[in-house]
């Protein structure tokens, strides 16, 4: 039999020890210092000329937003039968970004990738802020956006309740439930950061509302152990929801007939899809904020190549996706199948097609290389592809497929108008604006959560072992 | 190494039988029951193997620790590959009988015309050696080098599985997605569903997981595997529960899709397995693959309580064979064929499969001692 | 010490290792209880503090249950029994349809549960008046130090042997915390009361609002399909020319399903043929259609003795009139169509097999009047 001690002979090589978690001396103190004294400082110039950018694409979104209300939907180039376009798109867009922040918070909380501490905090706010983003779309599309409450059944003057058979219902809850739970869930991560903020802030506007946010937490030991319990719950959960989310959301496609829409693999693949385009923002806007704020220490150079390896195997998922999506045309022997298929890669708009491959395939597998993983501009390369490939790819799934569909007299050729992309950079502006602000208001890195996890945060085994 | 004791005669006799049985089958029970019967047994065991060799690369490529201690039992389970290599190559023989593509009459059926030279005897048969070789070169990769290692503890294979476990996932969703279209979904060629590969995929992980579970508990009460504690225990069972639900998802996303869109092609699929005595067995399946070990799982004592587990484990096996029995046996026709020759064949090839487990349980130490991460991976706590 | 009771003692440590080898010590004294404040989660500390296990796990299964049930329970009796309308062919009670909802409501019920219970069940938060946290150590214990307190459980609480026994055990700056002079305001039960109000008042005006609704359907349910700017029948306009909003059909329109026999002159229909066979069905048809079109002017008999013929002084024709008996189907078919004399048009209301029915029924009332002894031989069943 193994004895111990031939366990114990081998040792790690160099280059498969991980590096550490943090660079430098960080300790619980430090770490408060350096995260928690942001909200108290005064925003640099830069910040201040950052929000004016995202503020004026805010207003022109505002602007088209109600230039839209006052006209119409026609003031979209959405037509008979191309019904859907950009909302749509962006809805679907926004809803994926959002999911890498569940992913990060969730799912690697659940397999105890201890990495996804340093990061988690900024993904969750980013998943809250992109789902705000995607609700606009839906809202403006009702056409009657004050009458959007008629989405929910409840008991009401019209003695009606709503079709419980439309996808699109299922959207409702779905989105609403992402939501709910992702705000709860944030909000939990918050509230003993929000309290170290409390106890050591000395101005007394600050002092009075952290203390509300933080409704009173002290730290006790009976609290901790119904708060990890809680926070494991919520993981599981969000992981099950996470899925369910973006699946319902291709559900509102996969159940028509319609060639392009109806595939089997459309579930898992805009799961995949929503993590893969989440992942890259995530990136995009955890590099500005290292960068920025001061954080490489804490927000590592690992960090940032993990996250480009998790986008590089998603960019391996999305590629099966589309081999199968390709195999499944020809397999079939069905000729719309087949048209749909043929006309992302040669019709008028295969242009589109070609984008989405070459952003979503090609070039993320850049990130083989760890020349790559480790340049900002490389992986800033990938990660700007990759957020327009997604975008191309729901651009693919909803236009191509909606414009060509079984009634060839009716076939047309969409052309998005200046409203349309106003709205498009308005989200962006709003995106923006509210990941600026989060960042000077609240504790950017989970402090609590990392310091569980600095050396020497936990009791050494030896006291505790049974 | 632990002494071998000594096969069972029952093992043996139960062989013995099953294959007087098999045998006793072709010219009692006609070919068309005999090939089903081989090709379930087929994709059984080679869902087995690549299920199992998909859990040792994945520990390499997400570089997992907790799992080092018990990685050795999953490299064993994938040695079955190997004897699934021949069953495979024999299998080729129902092609003809079952396969309606590979029939002279394709040639001139509507849909199957266009895509005949890919169903047609030869090419199936060159995809699915190819499969065989790719899976024997993951496994001498993954597998014969952490064995090698045991005794060379020579932390280069670490380098190397790091390295090929990418080149793994390639080869493994391949040889899946061709598993499920050639072998399962070619019965019915007509039919298509994209996300069939996927589905085949979330069976056969769950199946290497739940042999893992069985094994490891095995080696256990046999005083092996010592230093693997509950907490082992509990990441194991928490994976087979998030991947019953990762299945029920897959199925029930394909079945709803199906339903909802209600298009002839596609939903002839389920209007066989939904009518008669195939519909019964059609809900016993998502009550044994789904509702039952949820529920028996969903609590954290119970993914880490060994005997709950064990019992899940072997529910998860019998839900896998009933997943694959009821993938393949409509294509027979007419209403669910359960008699002697079903047992033969389960006892010649159970009796088989329990018999190079077996041996191969005694390959290499029980755990992979060269590993420089064994003791991390004995360390972890939850 | 001041003598206001107190309600604990805490002293505070500088490593966790410190905390956990303190934590057996205190424990032991038996002075109060002991509990621990950290500014995160101390692994194996609930063992060592013997803290019972969370039931949080449990709670959040069961409502997760209750929320599946709930939501297929819900969406079923929607669909299938208080408003079943056949949507995309499916049946009203089409399980497969509810499952993606029933899983968000359960994740709904799940995640509330746990968070909100977590909060003000289990830890009744918020509590804004606690007195650890006024305590002089909370700066630490939010940022980087470990504290102990010793609770009082009763009044025999002796702060002055806690204090010694925090000392021994390895504490530093031991702090007596007084009881708090006032209540605390906006507690947990504060709120989980009146959330639980908030939750009966919606489920009591849920429910009457829906019984209201169904009782005296008093509102208009939806006025967006009456209100909307359209041309309504036999209101004038001045868009069209005529200024009329109504406009005829453009000439040589068919409807829908109908293809109408070319009728041309009297003469030129006199050739068409009744495609209707002689049976019960079409006989009842004619008579029916006779009865509440024809009958008020050509009489029951047909012999044009009808009810409206003395008020008007029309003259009808009398059908029996050995004229009317030679004519053609075609000929009596024209005239349904086009009309006769004082005989209006009747195509705009009788469809075509309706027409060619009424033509059965009066070659009925014809022969009937006029019967041969051949007629009135029963014929066998």
């Amino acid at each position: 039999m193994r004895t111990d001690a031939s366990v114990h002979a081998v040792p790690i090589p160099e280059g498969l020890l991980e590096p550490a978690l943090t660079v430098g001396k960080v300790t619980p103190g430090s770490l408060d210092d350096q995260v928690l004294a942001f909200p108290e400082t005064k925003p640099p110039k830069q910040w201040y000329l950052a929000l004016a950018v995202t503020l004026t694409a805010l207003g022109i979104g505002l602007a088209c937003i109600g230039y839209t209300f006052t006209t119409g939907i026609g003031a979209w180039g959405n037509s008979s039968p191309v019904f859907w376009a950009f909302d749509i798109i962006n809805f679907v867009f926004w809803v994926g970004i959002g999911h890498a922040g569940t992913l990060i918070s969730a799912i690697l909380f659940l397999f105890r990738k201890r990495w996804r501490n340093a990061i988690a905090r900024f993904a969750e706010a980013m998943t809250i802020f992109a789902v705000m983003c995607a609700v606009i779309f839906p809202l403006i599309h009702v056409g009657r956006p004050w009458l959007a409450y008629w989405l929910f059944p409840y008991p009401n003057e019209r003695a009606l309740w709503t079709n419980f058979r439309s996808p699109l219902l299922w959207d409702v809850f779905a989105v609403n439930t992402y939501f709910s739970v992702s705000l709860m869930f944030w909000y939990l991560g918050l509230i003993p950061d929000i309290a170290s903020m409390r106890d050591r802030t000395t101005s007394k506007l600050r002092k009075t509302i952290y203390t509300v946010l933080a409704l009173g937490w002290r730290g006790a030991a009976s609290h901790w152990q119904h708060y990890e319990k809680a926070y494991l719950l919520l993981a599981g959960l969000a992981t099950g929801l996470v899925l369910s989310v973006h699946s319902v959301v291709s559900f509102d496609f996969a159940t028509s007939v319609v060639p392009g829409w109806h595939m089997t693999i459309f579930p898992p693949y805009f799961v995949a899809g929503a993590i893969f385009a989440g992942f890259s923002m995530v990136v995009i806007v955890l590099v500005v904020v290292r960068e920025t704020m001061q954080l490489k220490n804490l927000i590592t150079m690992r960090h940032l190549d993990v996250m480009n390896k998790v986008i590089l195997a998603m960019s391996c998922i999305m590629g099966y996706s589309y081999m199968m999506e390709g195999f499944t045309a020809w397999y079939s022997m069905n000729e719309y199948l087949h048209h749909g298929f043929m006309n992302i890669i040669t019709g008028t708009y295969g242009w589109a097609g070609w984008i989405t491959i070459s952003c979503n395939i090609f070039i993320p597998q850049l990130l083989w290389f760890k020349k790559c993983r480790s340049s900002y501009f490389w992986m800033i390369l990938v990660a700007i592809g990759v957020t327009i490939g997604m975008w191309f790819e729901r651009f693919v799934i909803i236009v191509i497929s909606l414009h060509q569909d079984y009634l060839p007299s009716a076939w047309r050729i969409y052309k998005p108008t200046m409203v349309d992309f106003g709205i498009l950079l308005g989200t962006f502006g709003l995106f923006f604006t509210l990941v600026l602000i989060f960042a000077r208001v609240l504790p950017v890195i989970a402090t609590t959560e990392v310091k569980a996890i600095l050396p020497d945060a936990q009791p050494s085994h030896g006291g505790s072992h049974e | 190494m632990s002494q071998q004791k000594p096969t069972p005669p029952i093992l043996l006799g139960a062989v013995a039988l099953g294959a007087a049985g098999v045998l006793g089958t072709y010219f009692a029970a006609g070919p068309e029951r005999f090939w089903a019967n081989w090709v379930l047994w087929f994709v059984l065991m080679f869902t087995l193997g690549l299920g199992s060799l998909f859990i040792v690369a994945l520990e390499h490529l997400v570089s997992a620790r907790w799992s080092v201690p018990i990685r050795r039992i999953p490299e064993r389970l994938a040695t079955l590959l190997l004897p699934a290599i021949p069953v495979g190559l024999i299998a080729l023989g129902a092609v003809p009988v079952l396969y309606p593509g590979a029939r002279p009459e394709a040639a001139h059926h509507p849909i199957l015309a266009g895509k005949a030279f890919w169903l047609s005897l030869p090419f199936f048969s060159i995809r699915t050696v190819a499969a065989f070789v790719l899976c024997v070169l993951a496994l001498a990769v993954l597998v014969g080098g952490s064995l090698k290692q045991d005794v060379s503890r020579d932390p280069a294979f670490n380098f190397r599985a790091r390295k090929f476990a990418p080149a793994f996932m390639a080869i493994f969703a391949l040889v899946i997605t061709m598993v499920a279209f050639d072998w399962i979904s070619g019965l019915t060629p007509e039919w298509y569903s994209d996300i069939f590969g996927v589905y085949i995929f979330a069976g056969a992980f769950l199946s290497g997981l739940a042999a893992t579970a069985l094994a490891l508990l095995y080696l256990q009460g046999e005083g092996r595997l010592e230093g693997v504690r509950q907490d082992h225990l509990y990441n194991l069972g928490a994976f087979l529960f998030a991947f019953t639900v990762f299945w029920s998802y897959i199925g029930f996303a394909q079945y709803m899709l199906m339903w909802y869109a209600n298009m002839p092609d596609e939903v002839i699929y389920y209007k066989v397995r939904l009518t008669g005595a195939w519909r019964a067995i059609t809900f016993a399946l998502a009550a044994l693959h789904f509702i039952l070990p949820f529920f028996a799982l969903v609590t954290r004592d119970a993914k880490r309580d060994p005997r709950r587990l064990r019992r899940v484990a072997l529910l998860m096996l019998g839900a896998h064979v009933l997943d694959i029995y009821w993938l393949i046996f409509p294509a027979l026709g007419g209403s669910p064929r359960f008699s002697w020759p079903e047992l033969s064949f389960a006892l010649f090839f159970l009796g088989g499969i329990l018999l190079w487990v077996r041996g191969a349980m005694q390959k290499g130490e029980d755990m992979p001692v060269g590993d420089p991460f064994l003791r991390e991976g004995l360390e972890f706590r939850l | 010490m001041s003598d206001k009771k107190a309600y604990a003692v805490l002293g505070l440590f500088e490593t966790p290792d410190a905390l956990m080898h303190a934590i057996p010590k205190l424990r032991a004294a038996k002075l109060g209880t002991v509990e621990a404040y950290t500014p995160y989660p101390i692994h194996g500390i609930d063992d060592a503090l013997g803290l019972r296990r969370s039931p949080l796990g449990g709670m959040v299964l069961v409502m997760g249950v209750l929320g599946a049930l709930t939501a297929f329970g819900f969406q079923y009796w929607i669909s299938a029994i208080d408003y079943p309308i056949i949507t995309g062919g499916k049946s009203a009670a089409s399980w497969e349809a509810f499952i993606p909802i029933m899983f968000e409501v359960t994740v709904l019920f799940a995640t509330f549960t746990a968070g909100l219970g977590m909060l003000l069940l289990l830890n009744r938060l918020p509590f804004f008046g606690h007195p650890v946290l006024s305590a002089k150590a909370m700066k630490g214990i939010t940022r980087d130090r470990y504290a102990l307190a010793l609770e009082a459980e009763s009044e025999a609480f002796d702060s002055a042997a806690a204090a010694q026994a925090l000392e021994a055990a390895g504490a530093v700056d031991i702090e007596v915390l007084p009881a708090p002079d006032r209540s605390p305001f906006l507690t947990s039960d504060y709120i989980l009361r009146t959330l639980g109000g908030i939750f009966v008042a919606c489920l009591v005006a849920g429910l009457g609002i829906y019984s209201l609704i169904k009782w005296f359907p008093l509102l208009a349910p939806m006025k967006y399909m009456q209100d909307q700017p359209r041309l309504n029948a036999q209101k004038a306009s001045n868009f069209f020319k005529d200024g009329h909003g109504m406009q005829p059909p453009v000439p040589g329109t068919v409807a829908r399903g109908y293809l109408p026999t070319a009728t041309g002159t009297q003469d030129a229909s006199a050739t068409l043929v009744n495609p209707l066979p002689r049976t019960k069905e079409v006989f009842a048809q004619g008579r029916k259609v006779y009865t509440n079109r024809c009958e008020v002017c050509h009489g029951a008999l047909a012999n044009g003795a009808g009810s409206l013929t003395a008020a008007y002084g029309a003259k009808p024709a009398n059908l029996q009139a050995q004229q009317f008996r030679d004519y053609p189907d075609g000929k009596i078919y024209w005239a349904i169509v086009n009309g006769k004399n004082a005989m209006p048009a009747h195509a705009a209301y009788l469809t075509e097999p309706q027409r060619w029915a009424v033509v059965h029924y009066v070659r009925a009332l014809q022969r009937a009047q006029n019967a041969t002894d051949e007629d009135l031989k029963v014929v066998a069943p």
